[in-house]
């Protein structure tokens, strides 16, 4: 097996597996490391009910991220958006669904995902200029930090080599499949977990922001 | 100088406070983001002109953090050094808002505790001199 149909073939299945196995387990860490709430309030409770949920208001937005910081917010919203939709409609991935399962998605006409790439791109090197130039965030960045955006960022980069055939084809096309089998594999381990433990945190832990029931507390302070 | 100021800090016991919440405090740890939004939910960062000193994410990571990545090996020094991030720099209001779901009090008051174990808190009529 030449170095493409392994790139391409096992070492996907790999990365996959590592994937889905290590969101497991940190779905399984989280649910052990924690417990249900024994006395669960709904917020119009909580509020004494009745103007809960109500209509936002300008004063909500204004103070919302979206009010305080709105370039990072969009640039933020639209960088994870493009991130995890690009890799599933992009027409070459939609290929190699055909060829392997026999069924494809719908893809992005090639300029959509031509664009759609570099605005990915650009969102990685907005956050690597926001940590090197804003004060607040250089205070509290370290080298790992750079490392998981150049791990997010760099399939897209070299994605786009290999499209454009703007460099040697065969080599950035085996780089950019092991750069994104690399990223799959470090998701679980690093900060980019936070594609699954935002919703836990944000939904289901108890405190004072919480979105959600926040129905659970941690586990290890009191019996259980 | 306090008798409490010279003596050693017990090791142990900060350790066995550290891995009793680890399961908690490790991982959120290892969850921030670094992406300093919690910064503008501080009204003492706010009333500090901005401060990256004040910014709630700032004092989890250079006290409870280096607890950690210390494993609890510091000295009395260290704890001094920390003291005023955590009692001063932060009144455990809890309004700081992380967008990815920190309780970042949480582990303020944890460090708090820690401190509070070996001795090391502003006394009611120590003012401004410990800062």
């Amino acid at each position: 097996m030449d170095i493409y149909g392994l790139v391409r073939g096992p070492l996907v299945w790999v990365s996959l597996i590592v994937f889905v196995l290590g969101m497991v387990y940190q779905a399984q860490q989280f649910l052990s490391s924690t417990r249900v709430r024994e006395v669960v309030l709904p917020p119009a409770a909580l509020l004494g009910g009745g103007d809960f949920p109500r209509p936002l208001s300008l004063a909500d937005i204004s103070n919302s991220f979206f009010g305080i910081h709105p370039v990072i917010t969009v640039v933020t919203t639209i960088f994870h958006v493009f991130l995890i939709m690009l890799p599933i409609f992009v027409l070459g991935h939609n290929v190699l669904f055909e060829e392997s399962f026999g069924f494809s998605l719908f893809v992005f006409p090639e300029m959509v995902a031509d664009v759609l790439t570099l605005v990915v791109i650009a969102g990685g090197f907005f956050f690597i200029l926001r940590r090197l130039l804003v004060r607040r965030v250089r205070a509290i960045t370290t080298f790992y930090d750079y490392f998981i955006v150049a791990v997010v960022v760099a399939p897209f980069v070299t994605g786009y080599i290999a499209t454009h055939q703007l460099l040697n084809y065969e080599t950035f096309l085996i780089f950019h499949i092991l750069l994104g089998e690399l990223m799959l594999i470090v998701i679980p381990f690093t900060k980019l977990k936070h594609g699954l433990l935002f919703f836990l945190y944000r939904y289901q832990m108890n405190y004072e922001h919480c979105l959600g029931a926040g129905s659970r507390v941690w586990s290890y302070n009191q019996a259980k | 100088m306090s008798d409490q100021d010279n003596k050693a800090v017990d090791r142990a016991e900060i350790s066995g406070m550290l891995a009793k919440k680890a399961p908690e405090m490790k991982h959120i740890l290892n969850y921030c983001l670094h992406c300093s939004l919690c910064a503008e939910s501080c009204f003492l960062y706010m009333s500090h002109d901005g401060d990256p000193e004040y910014m709630p994410s700032y004092k989890v990571i250079n006290s409870l953090g280096k607890l950690y990545k210390k494993k609890g090996n510091v000295d009395r020094e260290f704890l001094e050094g920390i003291k005023g991030m955590v009692w001063n720099n932060c009144v455990l209001c809890h309004r700081c808002y992380c967008p990815i779901g920190i309780d970042i009090p949480r582990m303020i008051d944890f460090t708090r505790s820690i401190c509070r174990s070996q001795g090391v808190f502003p006394e009611l009529d120590e003012g401004e001199s410990w800062l």
